[in-house]
């Protein structure tokens, strides 16, 4: 390793008294050896002078840490001294000096406790809840107003609305899909093949996917696709002041950008549940044929008596419930975010979250309405 | 001592020559004013130089370092970014603190040390703890300094440095201008459309023309607003609309 550039000894003077010299070349590119020599320096009560007069060349960097060490010894009760300081030294020093400026102390701010965390995030998830309740609110307000005048909608993205959240989505759902159905079919078939009760798969896999799994998990995977894209979409609009403009120009956000995203979302998650479900039985069928050597048509003809359309239309009013959520939570998360890239991120992660918290909700409080029903 | 040298350099985009033949050094100390108006390549030719974007002919040479190559080593120069461009999740502390931790052999301590001093240059210390978002857009762009200079850069590039701030903040970016260029001996080249800040603190200035393809006019500002004949720098320098033959 090269040898630093400066410098740095210690002299006692005839009363005691210790003084330090540094000199040579001083620069940022010896900052580690300039701060683990100065702190090795010895501490004197009464004081210490260190004669700076020998610097050749001094830089900004090197001349913060000479300053943050004057002031870190001083403050500790062993008082320091730059002296001799000279021409472009005396400025750089004057320059970073804390003591000209006052502010050598800069506490580090306190972070927040346990109880407190605790307290901000149930806080925090109140206000949440409020303001996505009070925009779903100006959000019906808003619908009743387009009723009567549908010009004041921006239909004009509509369209690409639903290719991106529906028909761009089709590929991902059919996969996602099949699979639960054929991960479901297959758990079944091994059980059920135990008890000779092959011919049930179709029961098991049919109302499974139809009334439960399909719902959720295509409103799953749009919540990850179009969700958490209307949420950074809508943060970073808001973030950019585009939302600001829009209003300036007398247009309102929520039927401008949030009433298209929500009529989008509630047109397409339907069709894109009955598609899941329908390739979700193909999975059962699929592992009926081949893991249980079962024949096509028994296992369609089982499913035929099986699901009803009641089940069907079950499945359907949950995802029409899911698509007003996804669009409204993610929506309005995207409208809150503040405080640039960051807090896109943080409303994007957000909308996702609280997305899915509400999907497990609403399907948890459907089935037991339903189940009251008797449905 | 010449630090900046620009030989024939041509720059543009997707193989279309915007400007050509753009040549002129910049001397140790100086400020030196890229001026222009809107749309007349400022922010390409600043983007070429610091090596953002490679140049379609010539040559940027940075004396003792050679052309702005994103090598891996410490940068030459340090950039300020006309949004300031400070990272969001992190606290102006932070920001300034990323260089030294990257390039330098600095303890914590002494990092920190260097990074609060960097701050107090700017008037930001007590400020060092708050993020970017809870700062005003002149302390963003003072911080945004702060961080330029954080490995000590003989050459600093500022983008449009006092766009969008009030006359107060503005004149205080520019006592900071003339602090570095006067005090610290750094070399200063800004991209600038502001007159109050380019008379007060750039000792020698290129003018940009999109429409005549280069440089227009070069030498002081002040000089070249009282003296120069040339119809596009006296409708520049005394905020006049260009009369256009139809």
């Amino acid at each position: 390793m090269q040898a630093p550039g400066f410098q740095l000894k210690s002299e006692v003077a005839a009363g005691g008294s210790l003084r330090l010299y540094l000199s040579g070349r001083v620069t940022l590119a010896d900052g580690a050896a300039l701060w683990r020599q100065l702190n090795a320096t010895e501490r004197q009560e009464g004081g210490t002078q260190m004669d700076v007069g020998g610097i050749e060349r001094l830089d900004g960097g090197a001349a913060a840490l000479l300053t943050a060490f004057a002031a870190q010894r001083t403050a500790s009760g062993a008082s320091l001294q730059l002296v001799g300081a000279h021409g472009e030294t005396a400025k750089l020093l004057e320059l970073y000096d804390c003591r000209r400026t006052g502010t050598c102390e800069h506490p580090v701010p306190k972070q927040p406790g346990l109880l407190a965390d605790i307290g901000g995030f149930t806080y925090g998830a109140i206000q949440t809840t409020k303001a996505i309740f009070q925009f779903g609110g100006d959000l019906v307000v808003g619908m009743l107003h387009a009723v009567r005048r549908p010009r004041t909608v921006h239909f004009g993205d509509l369209g690409g609305l639903i290719e991106r959240a529906g028909a761009d989505g089709i590929p991902i759902v059919l996969l996602i899909n099949f699979l639960v159905g054929a991960i479901l079919g297959l758990q079944g078939a091994i059980q059920l093949h135990r008890f000779g009760g092959d011919h049930f798969l179709a029961n098991l896999v049919g109302l499974s996917v139809v009334r439960e799994l399909g719902p959720l998990m295509t409103a799953i995977l749009v919540t990850g696709r179009s969700g958490a894209a209307y949420a950074a979409e809508l943060g970073t609009m808001t973030v950019n002041e585009e939302i600001d403009a829009l209003r300036t120009l007398g247009q309102d956000p929520q039927r401008f950008l949030v009433f298209p995203r929500v009529l989008a979302l509630t047109l397409c998650l339907p069709i894109l549940t009955v598609l899941g479900d329908l390739i979700g039985c193909l999975g059962g069928l699929a592992i009926a044929v081949s893991y249980l050597e079962q024949p096509s048509v028994v296992y369609v003809q089982a499913l035929q008596q099986a699901v009803e359309f009641g089940d069907v239309a079950t499945g359907l009013l949950k995802s029409f419930a899911f698509a007003v959520a996804i669009g409204l939570i993610s929506c309005q998360r995207g409208l809150a975010s503040r405080g640039g890239a960051s807090g896109v991120g943080r409303s994007t992660t957000s909308a996702v979250v609280v997305v899915l918290f509400t999907l497990v909700a609403l399907d948890a409080v459907f089935t037991w309405v339903f189940s009251l029903l008797g449905w | 001592m010449k630090v900046l040298q620009v030989r024939d350099l041509a720059i543009g985009y997707d193989g279309e020559v915007l400007l050509d033949e753009i040549a002129f050094d910049v001397q140790r100390g100086e400020v030196f004013a890229i001026l222009g108006g809107s749309g007349s390549g400022k922010s390409t030719l600043l983007r070429t130089l610091i090596g953002l974007q490679p140049p379609l002919q010539g040559r940027v040479h940075f004396t003792g370092i050679g052309t702005p190559a994103r090598a891996m080593s410490p940068p030459s120069f340090g950039v300020l970014f006309q949004s300031a461009a400070l990272f969001g999740s992190s606290t102006l502390l932070q920001n300034v603190l990323l260089p030294l931790r990257k390039w330098t052999r600095l303890s914590e301590a002494a990092a920190v040390a260097v990074a609060m001093g960097r701050l107090r240059l700017v008037g930001l210390e007590r400020f060092a703890h708050h993020l970017p978002s809870e700062v005003s857009g002149g302390m963003r762009k003072r911080a945004g300094i702060a961080r330029a200079l954080a490995l000590d850069p003989p050459i600093l590039f500022f983008d449009e440095p006092s766009a969008g701030l009030d006359p107060i903040t503005a004149a205080e970016l520019d006592e900071l201008i003339l602090t570095l260029a006067g005090g610290l001996m750094v070399t200063i080249v800004l991209v600038t459309h502001e007159l109050p800040s380019i008379f007060k603190v750039a000792d020698q200035c290129i003018i940009l023309d999109a429409a005549a393809g280069g440089i227009i006019a070069r030498g002081n500002p002040r000089d070249l607003a009282e003296q120069s004949t040339d119809a596009r720098v006296r409708a520049f320098f005394r905020r006049q609309p260009l009369a256009r033959s139809m």
